[in-house]
């Protein structure tokens, strides 16, 4: 009879499953400030909310960005401006965050009519993310630097549907806030948008706005999440810039 | 011993007949697996005599030779701070000022190393000197080390040693050694306990696992990560290499991803 046969007796490895882990991922705060006005009928909006369903399941799936990013949705359409969240729009000042976590985000069903509220929209941007980031630091996370993405297919109005000059009032505001780094703007004309419209998007993100054939949310929406990627990995400014123009220049057949 | 990568080969060393028993890994984080770049973080750790030091660092994402940068910062580090602390009978009082006489040699070291361009190879640095009566720290940038000392109602207790200040509104932004006023923003720290029997180095890739939440920053450890990172070196399996396996795996894992997709370095000590 041979000896050592026996295995020796094993102590298993190490047994790590029941680390507790709270989600204290830094945050990434992501707005669409969303154009729903009347000339969003039809086929733009219904890709749009498509387009909205298919970029939800995929941040779902990334497991880098389903914790960190979250999304708020404004709309400007209607007679008015509203937020969202997630699928529920906000009362007025209802003193709740719309901001979402991408890994539990449902987009809303979004409906096209009325005017565009383009400069109250952008201001109720920027308070969700000033509001958004002293909730985060009270309780306590970190973040990175949100983002703000405008999106429309016209020019600014007021209630009644006149082009207004209002949001001129804006430019120095973004421009400062900019500046200090408080978040980054992209501002992207669709369908239509006239020179003037694209005019209103240079003067309000003078590094980040395009005017583009047709309605491409689908890659609008993608470049997002790149975005927010890169923003993760901490990447220079030259990185969006690249992220950028690979979005606004893309070959017209993927249009 | 030194970690490269994922620096499982290389990173498993148990050492004997010091007064440590010393483990170190770093694994490439979901981000930089996914884009095919290699792991920008690194380990280190030396014995000079009586004189244990471990190092991490986190090479910046951003530059081009971070993952060399790393490397070089934990080499220097090991290097220099232990041939500065051995052979020398130091009062703790003087600890900070060699702490930093220390880290300005390998300051200078690692800029002439990196002549050409400093900055394409800018990364943190994290240190730990275990000398026999004092243990040592310091770091530049973003990582943090936790010690575990003492029980309490039957429970260990661990610390997080002080964490530099932000640097921007960001926390994704930080200061490197190369960064032109690094050494302002250079932590050291002192600890006289001989009931410090564990030392955890990390860079900031696990911060949000290994630290939980209190008064607006992420500032005490997490009790569970912290016991479970010691009471598995100190209670090692049979087979150093599933350990290793099995703490890798953790460290990939999609709950430790989801909170940071960044590259991950554990560098743990406990009394042997």
């Amino acid at each position: 009879m041979r000896r050592d046969q026996q295995p020796r007796p094993k102590s298993p490895p190490a047994d790590f499953a029941h680390i507790e882990i709270g989600n204290n991922a830094q945050r990434l705060p992501l707005v669409l400030c969303l154009d729903t006005s009347h000339s969003m009928r039809g086929t733009p909006i219904e890709s749009l909310n498509e387009a909205l369903r298919s970029w939800t399941r995929d941040l779902r799936d990334d497991v880098s960005l389903s914790a960190s990013v979250e999304i708020a949705v404004i709309t400007f359409g209607g007679q008015c401006v509203n937020a969202w969240q997630g699928p529920y729009p906000l009362p007025p000042q209802a003193g709740v965050s719309p901001f979402v976590s991408a890994g539990a985000f449902q987009p809303p069903q979004l409906m096209a009519s009325g005017v565009t509220l383009m400069t109250e929209a952008l201001e109720l941007a920027m308070q969700i993310v000033m509001a958004r980031k002293q909730e985060l630091r009270q309780s306590g996370l970190q973040h990175y630097r949100p983002q703000i993405c405008l999106v429309t297919d016209g020019i600014p109005t007021d209630r009644n549907g006149h082009p207004t000059d209002r949001w001129r009032r804006l430019v120095p505001v973004l421009s400062h806030e900019q500046q200090e780094r408080r978040f980054r703007l992209y501002a992207i004309g669709v369908g239509g948008v006239t020179s003037h419209g694209a005019q209103v998007l240079e003067a309000l993100a003078p590094k980040f706005n395009a005017r583009l054939e047709g309605f491409p949310f689908r890659d609008l929406l993608q470049m997002m999440s790149a975005s927010a990627s890169a923003e993760q990995k901490g990447a220079g400014d030259e990185v969006f810039e690249k992220i950028f123009s690979r979005f606004t220049q893309r070959p017209a057949w993927e249009h | 011993m030194s970690g490269r990568g994922d620096g499982i080969v290389n990173g498993r060393g148990e050492r004997r007949r010091t007064a440590w028993r010393v483990h170190g890994l770093s694994v490439t984080g979901y981000r930089h697996r996914r884009d095919g770049v290699p792991c920008q973080d690194a380990w280190r750790a030396d014995d000079t005599g009586p004189v244990t030091v471990l190092a991490v660092s986190d090479g910046a994402g951003s530059r081009s030779r971070s993952a060399e940068g790393s490397k070089i910062a934990v080499k220097l580090a090991t290097d220099r701070f232990g041939r500065r602390v051995s052979g020398r009978r130091t009062e703790a009082t003087a600890v900070h000022g060699l702490l930093r006489a220390a880290y300005r040699e390998v300051r200078d070291e690692f800029l002439r190393q990196t002549a050409e361009a400093p900055d394409d190879f800018a990364a943190t640095l994290t240190v730990v000197v275990l000398a026999p009566t004092w243990i040592g720290h310091l770091s530049v940038g973003d990582g943090f080390v936790l010690l575990r000392a003492g029980v309490e109602d039957g429970e260990p207790q661990f610390h997080l040693l002080p964490t530099a200040p932000e640097v921007s509104e960001y926390s994704n932004e930080t200061v490197f050694l190369t960064s032109s006023d690094a050494e302002k923003w250079v932590r050291t720290a002192c600890v006289r306990d001989s009931g410090v029997d564990g030392v955890l180095l990390s860079t900031d890739g696990l911060a949000q696992a290994a630290l939980a939440n209190s008064h607006g920053r992420p500032q005490i450890p997490n009790a569970s990560f912290a016991s479970t990172m010691f009471a598995s070196l100190e209670n090692a399996g049979d087979d150093p290499h599933a350990d290793t396996e099995a703490l890798a795996a953790f460290l990939r894992s999609d709950r430790v991803t989801a909170v940071n997709a960044d590259d991950k370095t554990v560098l743990r000590a406990v009394r042997s």
